[in-house]
């Protein structure tokens, strides 16, 4: 009898276990009915989540800002929580998971499909068509998931080309290059070594991360990353040339060798220290001139140049403001995505950051005007092409990386790297 | 321990006749009581912080978890399917059991040769002391940064000291045939201090009588290492060998800080790296869930064959 009863305890004890298990499983993350206070006052205290505002200065900024939109809006307190892009999904993830998602989660391009499709995200019920006319094109359509908008843009970054004209002089050359031959002759011209070490990349194409210096080849060679059905396309004909592009600037042409520098390297960005001839780079990399080789601006050493070959490209992203769909205080949440994304808060945004402004009455800012690499950027939109598009795009693009690096270090082919890649893309768009 | 011997009374008693004496009843209820008291915050602790988490673990690797829409679906063993079909993550079980195999010795070799020397009257002994064991009280991310910069190819301290004659050093942390070499360098370097100081507790334990004996039997210095200081050590190599396998099974840190995103094509991705990356950058918190099951029977199979060599030890004991 006394085993018995033990037995039912134990059988009870790992029952209740188990079934916690499965009810804290179970009961996390999923969209849930919009809250109290949709459309009411805005009012209670809401949770914000950034991977903008880096930093001390970034904090500084957004406070100042918050400060602004609680004299707008005083009966809502808004409790930061400042993160980077890297570390954005991990924030994300726990939050959804533990069932308390943030109320306002500020993310980029290419996640609002993958979010508004799984009902993470609360339909801000804008005008599409109204949103174009103040913003950005480029910027509104990446928000909008069937139809809806799920988010309202804040501002645009960009990769493209950039040269150093004084360096470009010293080789007797004036002009950017307008296709990938020119690139790679440039390159090899401008690549410098000394005794077999390379002092100066004639193309540096690993300070940037690498898939977005993939893209823009890869848009610039006329290819896709998906059709418009949603099928993987970037191991076309066009993608495996833009990767062996890639491939030949590292392993034939050697005018950068793997691991001369990485994105963020502590050492800083060989172009502005002379250390490279041209790169494919971020628009901030500005604020990097400006603040350790300011006598390049002034004496007007740097160029830009999008990325061109059967057609010109620019790789574009930005930051897009999202209230999530179990928000307590929807209306609070909504009233600081508008914010953020109206002049004032987005132009200090972008201010901080070195960004493209996504409001068209920005474009004609003092920001924007002191700017060259944002006058570049804005003047080339029409070139722009967007990463993600398909709801598996934070499980996939993860994988670019170590598939562009096996090729690069000649461990796989072009084709098998991408082809695999592929493949791997495929089964994560199944699993769905 | 202490045994506490019954009263004759109740020895002589017919089983199951002899009641004990109120007070000796109250007593023990209430010591039971005590127990209860004391033991409920851990209990309550483990269940909810360890308990639960482990059986979700464990129920969520045989489901399709929906983290973002929040469903759930039975799969049975699709998730173990799918994860060894992934060259990645066997990729990452190789690179943990090399990454294993080379930092676990070395470190343990390194240590005792250390531990042996630290034992000996030396100068400033408590200094060097310290200074071995600083690696193991300094955060990894702190150390794992100094290492980067020692390791970069165009100003770093390795490269810098190699050029001296005339040798162009590799990209030590972006070449996937140098990265996870960098990798268990910095790892031994971080790993030596505990271990030194468990071997210096346990050298100390030695008696000073079996080297004197040995010492008139003429034995040289390698002799008694050999001898003598080696297989006395061996109930501490034991523990620190079993420590530092679950340990380096666990790594993480170093890795994540010195080569991120799996090092260069994936050179250095290890187990625990893969499940954070499928967990929290790909949403596939089931497909992790797996990952970390297969993690955790690599851990109890070490552990059961560590138990089953210390506990023979403790029986000729």
């Amino acid at each position: 009898m006394a085993s018995q009863t033990s037995a039912v305890t134990r059988r009870t004890v790992l029952g209740a276990a188990f079934g916690l298990g499965v009810a804290a499983a179970s009961g996390c993350g999923g969209p849930a009915p919009a809250g109290p206070g949709d459309n009411g006052e805005a009012s209670g205290t809401i949770r914000l989540l950034t991977p903008i505002f880096e930093g001390t200065e970034g904090q500084k900024t957004l406070e100042g800002l918050l400060a602004t939109f609680k004299q707008q809006h005083p009966k809502v307190s808004v409790e930061v929580d400042y993160t980077t892009y890297g570390k954005l999904s991990e924030k994300l993830t726990t939050s959804i998971a533990s069932g308390r998602p943030y109320d306002v989660m500020l993310m980029g391009v290419g996640w609002i499909p993958p979010f508004a499709a799984k009902g993470v995200l609360a339909d801000l019920g804008e005008d599409q068509q109204e949103l174009t006319s103040r913003f950005n094109k480029r910027v509104v359509d990446p928000g909008v998931y069937q139809g809806k908008v799920y988010a309202l843009p804040i501002m645009l970054d960009t990769r493209f080309g950039y040269y150093r004209k004084d360096i470009f002089a010293e080789a007797g050359l004036s002009a950017a290059p307008k296709n990938f031959d020119e690139l790679r002759d440039m390159g090899r011209k401008l690549t410098k070594r000394e005794g077999g070490k390379l002092v100066r990349a004639g193309l540096d194409i690993l300070a940037n991360d690498l898939r977005q210096t993939f893209l823009p080849l890869l848009w610039a060679n006329g290819g896709e990353l998906f059709t418009p059905d949603g099928k993987v396309a970037f191991n076309s004909p066009a993608g495996v040339g833009a990767l062996q592009f890639m491939t030949d600037v590292i392993l034939t042409d050697k005018t950068e060798d793997f691991g001369f520098t990485a994105p963020g390297a502590a050492t800083g960005v060989p172009l502005v220290q002379g250390r490279a001839a041209m790169m494919v780079g971020h628009n901030n990399v500005w604020l990097e001139i400006e603040k350790n080789a300011p006598d390049l601006i002034k004496d007007g050493k740097i160029g830009f140049f999008p990325i061109a070959n059967t057609r010109p490209a620019m790789f574009q992203g930005g930051t897009l403001g999202t209230v999530s769909a179990k928000s307590q205080s929807p209306a609070a949440a909504k009233a600081l995505v508008r914010y953020l994304a109206d002049s004032d808060a987005a132009l200090a945004a972008c201010k901080q950051r070195g960004n493209v402004p996504a409001l068209k009455a920005l474009e004609s800012s003092e920001y924007v005007k002191a700017n060259p690499a944002v006058q570049f950027a804005m003047g080339n939109l029409d070139a722009a092409y967007s990463e993600g598009g398909v709801p598996a795009w934070l499980e996939i693009r993860g994988d670019f990386k170590a598939a562009i690096e096996s090729a690069l270090l000649g461990k796989k082919t072009p084709q098998q790297a991408l082809d695999e890649l592929a493949a791997k893309a495929t089964e994560a768009m199944a699993r769905g | 321990m202490t045994v506490t011997s019954p009263p004759a009374a109740a020895l002589h008693a017919p089983p199951g006749t002899a009641a004990p004496p109120p007070r000796r009843r109250r007593l023990g209820y209430e010591r039971r009581r005590a127990a209860w008291l004391m033991l409920t915050p851990a209990l309550i602790h483990l269940t909810w912080w360890i308990g639960v988490p482990v059986l979700a673990t464990f129920v969520l690797a045989f489901t399709h978890y929906d983290v973002l829409a929040g469903t759930i679906s039975w799969v049975g063993l699709d998730n173990f399917t799918e994860i060894f079909a992934d060259e990645t993550w066997n990729l990452s079980i190789l690179h943990t059991v090399v990454y294993t195999f080379f930092t676990v010795p070395v470190a343990m070799a390194i240590a005792v040769v250390i531990a042996v020397l630290l034992n000996t009257k030396l100068r400033a002994r408590a200094w060097y002391r310290a200074a071995f064991f600083l690696p193991h009280i300094t955060a990894t991310v702190a150390i794992a940064l100094v290492w980067m910069w020692m390791f970069e190819p165009n100003v770093g301290l390795f490269n810098a000291v190699l050029s001296m004659a005339g040798l162009n050093g590799p990209a030590w942390l972006s070449d996937p045939d140098y990265a996870m070499a960098a990798v268990i360098v910095v790892s031994v370097w971080k790993g030596i201090g505990l271990k030194m100081l468990i071997y210096l507790a346990a050298l100390q334990s030695i008696p000073p009588e079996t080297y004197e004996a040995a010492d008139l039997d003429g034995a040289s210095a390698p002799r008694r290492f050999w001898s003598i200081t080696l297989p006395l050590l061996k109930p501490a190599t034991f523990f620190v060998f079993v420590v530092s396998m679950i340990d380096a099974f666990q790594v993480f840190d170093q890795v994540y800080v010195l080569t991120p995103d799996g090092g260069p094509a994936n050179a250095t991705t290890v187990m625990t790296f893969e499940i954070y990356k499928t967990a929290f950058s790909e949403f596939r918190i089931s497909t992790a869930c797996a990952q970390s099951l297969v993690l955790f029977a690599f851990l109890l199979v070490l552990t059961v064959i560590s138990r089953r060599m210390t506990g023979k030890d403790d029986d000729a004991r």
